[in-house]
């Protein structure tokens, strides 16, 4: 490999303007408590909106009310999302509970799993953002870093029974969370009232300096043969090598990320590339650490839409990122692995784990947990938290798992789901309906274009006679939407995706594999309900007639179609 | 008498004219007498040494009546002593020889406040007044069933304690100044005893309505309260060609019966609505009646008992609707009806602090209600007046008075201001807002505001937002009492910033509290008071002292309900 590479460090000139206020940020302060105490807007400034993220937290707007309100001579009836940092996923039954108790107190009460293996509440207007975050530390619960420029919360493949060293493999994605989180005591400060640090020097961050990353940056570990974390769709993908059930270590993906921008043609999906492997725990750290420094020091700071690690590694191309990243380990990364995956899915239903543990996974419609006329889901979970029997465990697809369960303790646990009638809508929902996943979009998200998880449950369900009528009620075809080309739902490497581009209208995509190793290609543009129905019809109705053996619905639409 | 000839012209003139055309010829005539009146010399009044003047007002109209009476007597060389009845000593009345008290009357016959110590005084002690030489002018508007009772209550008083009346009372309406001026006059004259002339100009029994009315063309009515709040508060823009009025003042309006109710009514009487029905010498349609004209809801005790005694029924003495009562209490038949109707009220007007400048809004007014609902008996009645203007669609119109508020006027404009004004409150702060905005006046402006829930009742949010970024607006303190547990109100807003609002009293600023008038503008006094006492390093009498003197200096002011 040659060592002659040389890449100068980008020169900082015409920084985004979010650059500058990061800088200016005071270790991430802003004007956060002067924004806070300000009474006649329920917004705070531009410039602590930016700064805001960091703390986990974005500002919305209800875009329903927009112009009403506006006639009412109302401002725009703003409001708080905040999304907590659960490293893999996890929390105790008591934890499950106080997220309960203060989503009912102070958000919609609607508790949403994300795509990204945590949950957040929506609504939370300016003065409950303290009592929220208050309360949530009192469970041992933050939500630092889980938005913003930095590394966002870890994921790691969520079903115990994946593999009999689950809980070494899940402890990692607890190591690269601390490893990686910034070094300013701000959020202590402005929302659990901690004294102000006199002495700066234990701020200082040689991470993320003042500056720190160009943009987010995601991190996942996938232990296969289940891709249940979409592991290519992020910034650094651990894929876990398991050999006679010890962890030998990871191999190493960089540079996947999904996002892109209607119109930029410079934009693009991209999945993470197989760099190497690393054995020991120290090594992994070390590699993922510097792979974002690398990301720091080089990546894109003038051009948001193209800051992203995938933009960076593409410009220095992979040889040299390799080199670099030796020099700043001081050790090469070994050849990968081989490794398989087979499946993307949640092990819906009931599972015992090696140990003998019980798991049950239930299908949560876009991950919002609230109840509703048929399923009182809410209820449901409450009260199996209040039997201190199961442990919550949330998945990539927006599930959640109730785990570690003895099994003496299995009855219980089902006879409460039966009583609020979550078991009974598991199992009559379709296979498509459940490896379905929609992001927020309208009415809060301010990127959106088009309906998300509002409407996808009502697209599905005019989808299933279609299943019905050609007998594929059962195939487990992985269907997403987002309202927006950022990707949160990672559409682009679902086997049916639906990008928003208007309101009612969506660029529909085909051909991404079923376990996630392949991104899918726009099919037809910009399609009202009427015209995409009508295209899976026609295409549902070949592929059950004309398939291969075994052959899932993405590979037979790529085999099939003429992509432009 | 005029003579025949002139007598005739006059009725021709009269014949051809419409009720808007005799209407102004009233208003000029008046004003011309008047105008005459003042011109002649000054009155000799040589026997009169010394007068007190008494008023009682809550608009301030009777103050101002009474002041420029004081003016005027005074340039005659006469001592005047002129007070407010709320400030007037009890027991000089006694010793008082020549009196004149103009006493403005509220809702249902009530003297205003400021005057309720004085009336129940004269009325629960029994005084010998032989000494009193008085006149009243009575001050009211005819559309209140019992019109200037409290002025007629004191003047009969008096008389009754043995004072002698210098003139029977005089009675005016919304338009007083003129027919006030002519009264005086005749005062004076009554007073004079060089005067020769024992001819005094007769003033009408009964007085047509002289007030000015505008037709308000409704442009936009908008519920300003947002998704989820317990209030609906209308905001009203009515376009009015040629309308004057000025920041502070409010506009009156006749309400109209709901059609539903009125619907109800005449079911139950079965007696065809287009049928023609005299009241108070008018003839309308029986739908045009109980729709534009009487009150048929709650109607007061003495009205049922005049029902009672008509229907020849026991009915018990509390408030009920109409319906109610032709509904249980059936009338026997038309006729019974038409002496109905002759017992019923009129529909009141009700008055609404204007919400815009004309300055910012040429030929428009704006209005800020708030649908009223309240209780009765486990019984949700709805406010008549606000649910009619609530419901008002676009382009739709109604007549309309402007009612001057001199007791709430805008200082100079270099003078600062502060401004209390929860819920609807805010009203004519709005207008003092637009103003001071449009003409760029120089004094600081602070407001408080509150209301239950941020979301959705923050009234005029957006334009308070503005005016902050413009710099009209130096502060907005808001309390939303409904936003956490314990609950927060203006006056915990003005404790919280009692320095910084002390020192704006030090130099000088303006006070101005506007919205309900208990608990709000109780507690809002007490908060002053504190903080007076607090940061002025005052006792609670020093401090009632200070805030005694700021009334006095009109830098105090309340327009509350």
């Amino acid at each position: 490999m040659s060592t002659n590479l040389s890449i100068e460090k980008p020169i900082e000139k015409n920084l985004s303007p979010v650059e500058k206020i990061k800088k200016e940020s005071r270790g991430l302060r802003g004007s956060i408590v002067t924004g806070l105490a300000e009474e006649i807007t329920g917004a705070i400034s531009e410039d602590d909106q930016a700064v805001i993220k960091f703390h986990g937290m974005y500002q919305q707007d209800d875009r329903d009310q927009r112009d009403e309100r506006a006639e009412k001579k109302l401002d725009r009836l703003y409001s708080f999302m905040i999304r907590l940092r659960l490293p893999g996923g996890f929390l105790t039954p008591q934890q499950w509970i106080a997220t309960h108790e203060i989503a009912g107190k102070n958000s919609t009460g609607v508790i949403k799993i994300t795509s990204r293996q945590t949950i957040q509440l929506h609504g939370l207007i300016k003065s409950r953002i303290k009592p929220t975050i208050q309360a949530f530390n009192a469970s041992k619960l933050d939500s630092i870093a889980t938005c913003g420029d930095i590394n966002r919360n870890v994921l790691c493949s969520s079903h115990p029974k994946q593999s009999p060293i689950h809980k070494e493999v899940f402890a990692y994605a607890d190591k690269i969370s601390t490893l990686l989180m910034p070094k300013t005591k701000a959020y202590y400060e402005i929302w659990l009232d901690n004294e102000k640090l006199v002495d700066k020097s234990e701020e200082v961050d040689p991470l993320y300096e003042d500056r720190y990353l160009p943009r987010k940056f995601k991190i996942a570990i996938a232990i296969p043969p289940n891709n249940d974390v979409d592991v290519f769709g992020n910034d650094i993908g651990l894929i876990a090598i398991i050999e006679n059930k010890k962890l030998l270590g990871f191999n190493i993906a960089i540079g996947g990320g999904l996002s892109t921008t209607h119109g930029n043609k410079n934009t693009y999906a991209r999945l993470a590339t197989v760099i190497g492997f690393c054995d020991s725990e120290e090594k992994v750290l070390k590699a993922v650490y510097e792979i974002v420094t690398i990301q720091r020091d080089f990546g894109n700071r003038s051009d948001r839409k193209l800051a992203r690690l995938k933009y960076t590694l593409d410009k220095v191309g992979v040889d040299w990122f390799k080199q670099e990243l030796k020099n700043r380990t001081g050790f090469a990364l070994e050849e990968p692995r081989p490794y398989q995956f087979t499946s993307r899915t949640d092990y819906f239903g009931w599972h015992a784990d090696d140990g003998g543990l019980m798991h049950y996974t239930m299908f949560v419609e876009n991950g919002r947990v609230t109840d509703d006329e048929n399923v009182k889901l809410k209820s449901a979970l409450l009260e199996v938290a209040k039997t201190g029997k199961a442990n919550f465990r949330f998945t990539c697809n927006q599930n959640v798992i109730l785990a570690d369960i003895k099994s003496e303790n299995k009855k219980i646990i089902e006879s409460i789901l039966t009583q609020f009638g979550v078991i009974q809508s598991n199992e009559s929902a379709s296979a498509l309906r459940k490896n379905s996943m929609a992001c927020v979009a309208l009415n809060t998200c301010p990127l959106a274009l088009a309906e998300g998880q509002r409407y996808l449950p009502q697209l599905i369900s005019k989808i299933e006679p279609l299943l019905k009528k050609h007998s594929l009620e059962n195939d487990e075809i992985i269907i997403r939407m987002t309202g927006c080309p950022n990707g949160c739902a990672r559409p682009y490497i679902a086997e049916i995706g639906l990008v928003g581009t208007a309101y009612g209208r969506y660029n529909l995509h085909f051909g991404g594999d079923r376990v996630g190793e392949r991104l899918n290609k726009i099919f037809k543009e910009n399609l009202d309900e009427e015209s995409i129905l009508f295209e899976l019809n026609g295409w549902l109705g070949r592929y059950k007639s004309e398939r291969k053996t075994g052959e899932t619905f993405g590979d037979f639409a790529l085999r099939e179609i003429k992509f432009n | 008498m005029i003579g025949e000839t002139k007598f005739s012209k006059l009725r021709e003139l009269i014949a051809d004219s419409s009720e808007k055309d005799l209407i102004w010829m009233n208003g000029y005539l008046a004003g011309l007498i008047s105008a005459k009146v003042q011109e002649e010399p000054a009155q000799k009044s040589s026997s009169i040494q010394k007068l007190t003047i008494v008023f009682g007002t809550d608009t301030g109209n009777s103050k101002k009546m009474a002041t420029s009476f004081a003016q005027r007597l005074k340039k005659n060389g006469v001592q005047v002593k002129l007070q407010g009845l709320d400030q007037y000593r009890l027991s000089d009345l006694i010793k008082e020889e020549y009196f004149l008290g103009v006493i403005a009357t509220h809702g249902d016959g009530e003297p205003p406040a400021a005057a309720k110590k004085f009336y129940e005084y004269i009325h629960a002690n029994s005084l010998s007044l032989t000494n009193l030489k008085y006149a009243v002018l009575a001050l009211g508007d005819t559309a209140y069933p019992l019109f200037c009772k409290a002025g007629e209550d004191v003047d009969s008083r008096l008389k009754t304690l043995g004072g002698t009346q210098l003139l029977p009372v005089e009675k005016c309406d919304t338009d007083f100044e003129d027919a006030a001026n002519v009264w005086l006059e005749n005062v004076l004259k009554t007073l004079s005893s060089s005067s020769t002339e024992s001819r005094i100009v007769p003033t009408p029994s009964k007085k047509t309505s002289g007030k000015k009315t505008y037709e308000g063309t409704i442009l936009s009515n908008v519920n300003l309260n947002g998704r989820g709040s317990a209030k609906q508060t209308h905001h009203i823009e009515l376009s009015a060609e040629g309308v004057n009025y000025e920041p502070g003042d409010s506009l009156g309006v006749v309400p109209h019966n709901p059609a539903e109710a009125v619907e109800s009514i005449l079911s139950t009487l079965r007696i065809n609505g287009t049928k023609k029905f005299t009241y108070r010498s008018e003839e309308f349609s029986l739908s045009d009646l109980l729709r534009k004209k009487l009150n048929v809801t709650y109607l007061p005790e003495r009205v049922v008992n005049k029902y009672a005694s008509i229907v020849q029924q026991e009915i018990p003495s509390i408030r009920m609707d109409l319906l109610n009562l032709v509904k249980i209490y059936p009338v026997k038949d038309e006729t019974q009806f038409e002496e109905v109707v002759e017992i019923l009220d009129p529909i009141t007007p009700r008055l609404y602090s204007i919400a815009s400048s004309l300055a910012a809004h040429e030929n428009e007014v704006h209005l800020t209600v708030v649908k009223n609902c309240f209780t009765v008996n486990n019984e949700v009645l709805q406010g008549l007046c606000s649910h009619y203007l609530a419901n008002l669609p676009a382009d739709s119109s109604f007549d309309f008075y402007i009612h001057k508020n001199s007791e709430f006027k805008l200082p100079a404009a270099d003078k600062d201001i502060i401004m209390i004004g929860p819920g609807t409150g805010i009203a004519p702060f709005r207008a003092f807002i637009e103003e001071r905005n449009v003409t760029g006046a120089s004094g600081r402006n602070w407001l408080f505001y509150g209301d239950q829930h941020f979301e959705s009742d923050f009234l005029y949010q957006t334009e308070i937002q503005n005016y902050l970024q413009l710099g009209t607006l130096t502060h907005v303190d808001v309390a939303f009492s409904r936003d956490q547990a314990e609950k927060i109100y203006v006056q915990h807003k003005i404790l919280k910033q009692g320095e910084e609002f002390f020192n704006w009293l030090e130099s000088g600023a303006h006070i101005y509290v506007c919205g309900a008038k208990s608990p709000m503008s109780d507690d809002v006094e007490n908060a002053l008071m504190q903080v007076i006492e607090k940061f002025g390093n005052k006792n609670a009498e020093q401090a009632q002292s200070y805030l005694n003197q700021l009334k006095e200096e009109g830098r105090y002011q309340k327009d509350v309900y």
